[in-house]
């Protein structure tokens, strides 16, 4: 029992924390977008900028995948 | 034989593709009754990428030495695995873990094993140390000449990480400067182990966390090494304040000391779940085939597997360049006092 919803929590923890990083992600890549079509000249330090924005964001749901991992494995 | 080495999933979704070859079918039950269910899973990810011998599909190369410190019992070293069963000391548990025989829930202190991820890292470094001091024996010989071959690749390499991530997030240009053959290395270094896990009979070291940890600790060195060394110990104490008011010290402090050590955990963390994460989804699709014992979901999941596989070789550039830029990020924030502006007037 105690195993099972272990795992429970694990899926439904990784799948939380994928909506939010989703939500992130997608919010970070639309205002870059946005804001590379209004100045073309900054597109390339943009890039970069949202690069490391996106690495960011996926490194909080990279951290609640290793909790769930380790739920998973309890 | 293969029951002490081969403890893998890899290895032993090929044995049932071979055998079912040749006895058609029954082979999965017995497999499934040799590793229980609720086993699957800590032992897929436990041993992950990690053999203790050297494999090409299923042509065996060479065994890697075991290497085992226990605080009551010393050093020992077995030529392989089987060598270390036999010995009587250590023995493998039901998850191939090395236990000791005496004592099967007791594992040895420290297992200094070469397995397969270390033997690929070592050879990453053999090949980085083997390029850049051949081309800059080249440089020495025809200091003037244009470059070429493999001369052009790493200039390119070089100009790249100077351009795009050093030189923009470091406060001034003779730091950069000194910093860049770090930077370098450490793209290189990750890079070639991130592409190793893409050749067939290949292991991605930096699907281990230990890797990663290693070269998250060098960062975490580099930043406050750096912040150190052209700020001074006070500043850098001051900075722990975060530009706060004194009476926030007590909130402030902490804060900034946790996130000191977050910055290599995420980095850690990161790199490891990228490429990990990459290896998981290639197995479970290419496991699906064998988990329903039919052909035809092979026509989805092999065209889907290899649009995966594409796209790891771009996360592994990427996940070379995002350490990368990170660590120069955060080595420009450690040293602080800098703005863009500031740098694009100097060009």
């Amino acid at each position: 029992m105690d195993a099972n919803l272990a795992h429970l929590s694990a899926g439904f923890g990784a799948g939380l924390s994928v909506i939010g990083a989703g939500i992130g992600i997608g919010k970070l890549a639309s205002a870059a977008l946005e804001a590379g079509g209004r100045q073309p000249e900054a597109a390339g330090e943009l890039r970069t900028t949202m690069i490391i924005a996106a690495a960011l964001i996926e490194g909080v749901a990279l951290f609640s995948c290793v909790i769930a991992m380790l739920l998973a494995i309890k | 034989m293969s029951d002490l080495k081969g403890t893998n999933l890899y290895s032993e979704l090929g044995q049932n593709a071979a055998s079912q070859a040749h006895s058609g079918g029954s082979t999965a039950q017995e497999h499934s009754a040799e590793v229980p269910p609720s086993e699957v899973f800590p032992t897929l990810l436990g041993t992950m990428g990690e053999h203790r011998e050297l494999t090409f599909f299923h042509y065996h190369i060479i065994d890697l030495p075991v290497i085992i410190y226990d605080k009551s019992d010393g050093l020992s070293f077995y030529p392989n695995i089987d060598a270390m069963v036999e010995s009587g000391k250590y023995t493998l548990s039901t998850t191939h873990q090395i236990v000791k025989t005496s004592n099967p829930s007791e594992k040895p202190t420290l297992d200094l094993s070469i397995t397969s991820l270390v033997c690929f890292q070592w050879l990453a470094m053999a090949i980085l140390l083997v390029t850049f001091f051949t081309v800059k024996l080249k440089y020495k010989r025809r200091p003037i000449s244009a470059p070429k071959g493999i001369q052009n690749v790493l200039e390119s390499v070089v100009i790249f990480i100077r351009d795009e991530v050093v030189v923009p997030n470091l406060p001034d240009q003779n730091l950069a400067y000194k910093l860049l053959p770090y930077f370098v290395a450490l793209f290189v270094f990750i890079l070639l182990m991130n592409l190793f896990g893409l050749i067939p009979g290949g292991h991605t070291a930096t699907g281990a966390l230990g890797t990663t940890a290693g070269l998250a600790l060098t960062s975490l060195l580099v930043i406050n090494g750096t912040a150190i060394r052209q700020i001074g110990l006070k500043n850098w104490l001051h900075h722990l304040l975060g530009g706060a008011p004194w009476y926030l010290f007590f909130i402030m402090v902490p804060i900034e000391i946790i996130s000191l050590f977050t910055k290599p955990f995420a980095l850690t963390v990161r790199l490891f779940a990228n490429m990990t994460a990459g290896h998981v989804v290639l197995l479970s699709l290419i496991g699906l085939i064998f988990y329903l014992k039919t052909l035809f979901v092979a026509v989805v999941a092999v065209p889907f597997s290899i649009f995966m596989y594409a796209l790891e070789l771009l996360v592994a550039f990427l996940q070379a360049f995002i350490f990368t830029i990170l660590t120069a990020v955060f080595t420009g924030l450690a040293i602080g006092g800098h703005s863009h502006e500031e740098h694009n007037e100097s060009h």
